[in-house]
């Protein structure tokens, strides 16, 4: 769990540092030595599960409420975005990808309301309707995907005040800027007062009721805040990695492997966010790798896809017992073995 | 004793001066006795009031026709063996449990089940019989949620950091630095809360429930398992906050020895009744009392501090 409040409020320190470097790096370096498939395949996909991942911890790592909706909202982000852009064609695509958050955001405020009543598992159930309403409803109305007989969308080119993103490259600075930018905010928020009241509500409910936190506020704000980052996150996966979606794409498979992201990179730490989306992007293609240099032939897609679920399963249980804060603590305890001197952020 | 003069000076007791507190906990200690007569002719509403309260868990009575004022300024010691209803007279007055009959007041405002998320508002601060800090928060924030009634600024403003966030924010601070100060939690400042000795973490909950200033604070247990050093420390804090801005406390203690020391009066249960109420002197002589509770014949029966 992160300390919220770094040590010296002074701009420059060492973490904003590190944001800084990581963003240049990302801007500066990865457009132009990766190569398509590194970009279309991998760092595209990574950025929107890496936001996705980011609005999900804001809501379970931080706020402490679980839930297994993830793939609605990122659903409801992907068609609202979808609609706004082909219903309302006036609206430039920044305003549809806001719109789309937010009315992602509003059906997330819907679904957080049971959440004054039940918590942990029984809620993380209740989010469960969430995930086979949307769906249901996706595909039971064609109004959504403009009468496809499949609930199939194909995404807009993207462009911004005339200039199209339509190569990887271009579509990865997009993405990363989204993130990017949803990202620092989110930062903010957590250590706004807004987010302390986030962690306070977590940690013990009764206390945070009797300081006067307003748990009716802060627990919808929260699924909100996250329904908004995962709705965008939608968009992205939608128009800028897959480009062609369907409503069976959003299922329970890919909520969990959103909350998976979150448990094995660290709840409650927007870093940890990040590099569980990596994980998770690379580990099935160089489990591939491995298991085809190891046993050739033998190893095809679908001894690939049984191993890489036995083993995601067993790194859950790993990490659930050994580290429950997952990758970034290990990251953190590496890098403090490195440097004793100072305390990472 | 002097390490606690120079602390409140560090809490900006300037501010408000303790003006009759001493007054009235004197008054109070001469007459309390006959509390009863009394109340009809005081002339200020007590901090708190309770009037009439029982409660029960099924079939069993937690609290019965439980009456009890505690004027401004004066500190309460409520005690009782395990199972008196002491903590369930506390969560009534913080609107936790709703009382089968009677009201609640603070000052002017009467209630028939309070309302907790306005407690804040009300001027009202509590702790915890079990520690109930934030554990992911350090234990500056821990202290600054202490203030987190007083944030009305909306999301927007506290991301963008508009003048009214940021004043906010920065008077939240500097409050809760003055008293991270003032309990000696400096060196511990930016330590995650949950990581804290069991002691450090009672001084955190304090600090959080004085951040506020409260008018009326209300302390469970706040001794309960902490060294006699830290015990004797803690207990200036606390009359600390009634000296240096007036708060009226009520407490909860299984320490005889701090109870008689620190509190004007003391409010007796047990099976859910008060069977006394008066000064210290009076309590520890009243013989219902030392049956209940003081064990001096019945020693193996008593439960005392823990």
């Amino acid at each position: 769990m992160p300390v919220l409040t770094p040590a010296k409020s002074s701009w420059f320190s060492g973490e904003t540092l590190w944001i800084v470097l990581v963003i240049v790096a990302a801007y500066g370096i990865v457009p132009l030595a990766g190569s398509d498939y590194l970009l279309d395949a991998v760092l595209t996909p990574f950025l929107a599960l890496s936001l996705a991942a980011v609005g999900l911890n804001v809501l379970t790592g931080y706020a402490g409420q679980v839930s297994l909706g993830s793939a609605a909202f990122l659903a409801v982000g992907a068609y609202a975005a979808y609609n706004l852009h082909l219903r309302v064609p006036a609206l430039p695509l920044l305003i549809d990808l806001v719109l789309a958050g937010g009315v992602a955001a509003a059906i997330g405020i819907v679904f957080g309301l049971p959440s004054l009543r039940l918590r942990g598992f029984y809620l993380a159930v209740s989010t469960l309707a969430a995930q086979f309403f949307v769906q249901w409803a996706l595909t039971k109305f064609s109004w959504f995907s403009n009468d496809n007989p499949s609930g199939v969308i194909d995404a807009p080119v993207l462009s911004i005040a005339g200039s199209a993103f339509t190569s990887a490259a271009e579509r990865y600075v997009f993405s990363l800027t989204i993130v990017v930018v949803l990202t620092l905010l989110t930062l903010r928020l957590l250590r706004s007062q807004s987010g302390r009241n986030f962690i306070a509500v977590r940690d013990h409910e009764i206390a945070a009721k009797v300081i006067g936190v307003p748990l009716l506020r802060t627990k919808l704000l929260a699924f909100a805040i996250s329904s908004f980052l995962i709705g965008v996150a939608g968009v992205l996966w939608a128009f800028a990695y897959l480009r062609t979606v369907e409503p069976a794409g959003f299922n329970l498979d890919r909520s969990f492997q959103i909350l998976f992201i979150i448990i094995i990179g660290g709840l409650a730490s927007l870093r940890g966010s990040f590099i569980g989306a990596a994980f998770i992007v690379v580990f099935p293609l160089l489990l591939s790798r491995v298991g085809a240099a190891l046993l050739g032939s033998v190893f095809d897609s679908g001894v690939l896809e049984m191993s890489q679920r036995i083993v995601i399963g067993a790194l859950i249980i790993v990490f659930l017992i050994a580290e429950p804060r997952g990758l970034i603590a290990l990251w953190d305890r590496a890098f403090a073995a490195v440097r004793p001197a100072k305390r990472p952020a | 004793m002097t390490a606690i003069a120079t602390g409140a000076g560090a809490f900006r007791l300037e501010e408000i001066p303790p003006r009759r507190y001493a007054d009235t906990s004197a008054g109070r200690r001469q007459g309390a006795l006959e509390g009863d007569a009394e109340r009809t002719v005081r002339p200020v509403r007590p901090a708190l009031g309770l009037s009439n309260i029982s409660l029960t868990f099924g079939g069993v009575a937690a609290l019965r026709e439980v009456d009890l004022e505690v004027a401004q300024g004066e500190i309460l010691a409520v005690i009782g063996p395990n199972g008196a209803g002491k903590s369930s007279l506390l969560n009534i007055v913080t609107g936790l449990y709703r009382p089968d009959r009677g009201e609640v007041w603070f000052g002017e405002h009467s209630f028939r089940e309070v309302p907790t998320s306005k407690l804040a508002a009300l001027g009202v601060a509590r702790t915890f019989q079990n520690l109930a800090l934030f554990k992911g928060l350090s234990v500056f924030d821990n202290v600054l949620m202490g203030l987190a009634h007083r944030v009305r600024t909306g999301l927007l403003r506290q991301i963008v950091g508009s003048p009214l966030a940021r004043r906010i924010e920065a008077e939240n601070r500097a409050a809760a630095e003055d008293v991270i100060g003032f309990l000696h939690l400096t060196e511990v400042r930016d330590r995650l809360a949950g990581t804290l000795p069991y002691g450090v973490q009672k001084r955190v909950e304090l600090a959080r429930a004085l951040v506020a200033r409260p008018k009326l604070l209300l302390l469970d247990e706040p001794f309960a398992g902490v060294t006699l050093t830290e015990k004797r420390e803690l207990s200036q804090h606390v009359r600390n906050a009634r000296d240096s801005f007036g708060a009226t406390i009520v407490l909860i203690e299984h320490d005889i020895g701090i109870v008689m020391g620190l509190s004007d009066r003391v409010a007796v249960l047990d099976y859910g009744r008060k069977i006394a109420d008066g000064t210290p002197d009076q309590v520890s002589a009243d013989r219902a009392v030392i049956d209940a509770y003081l064990g001096v014949t019945h020693e193996d029966e008593t439960e005392l501090a823990i």
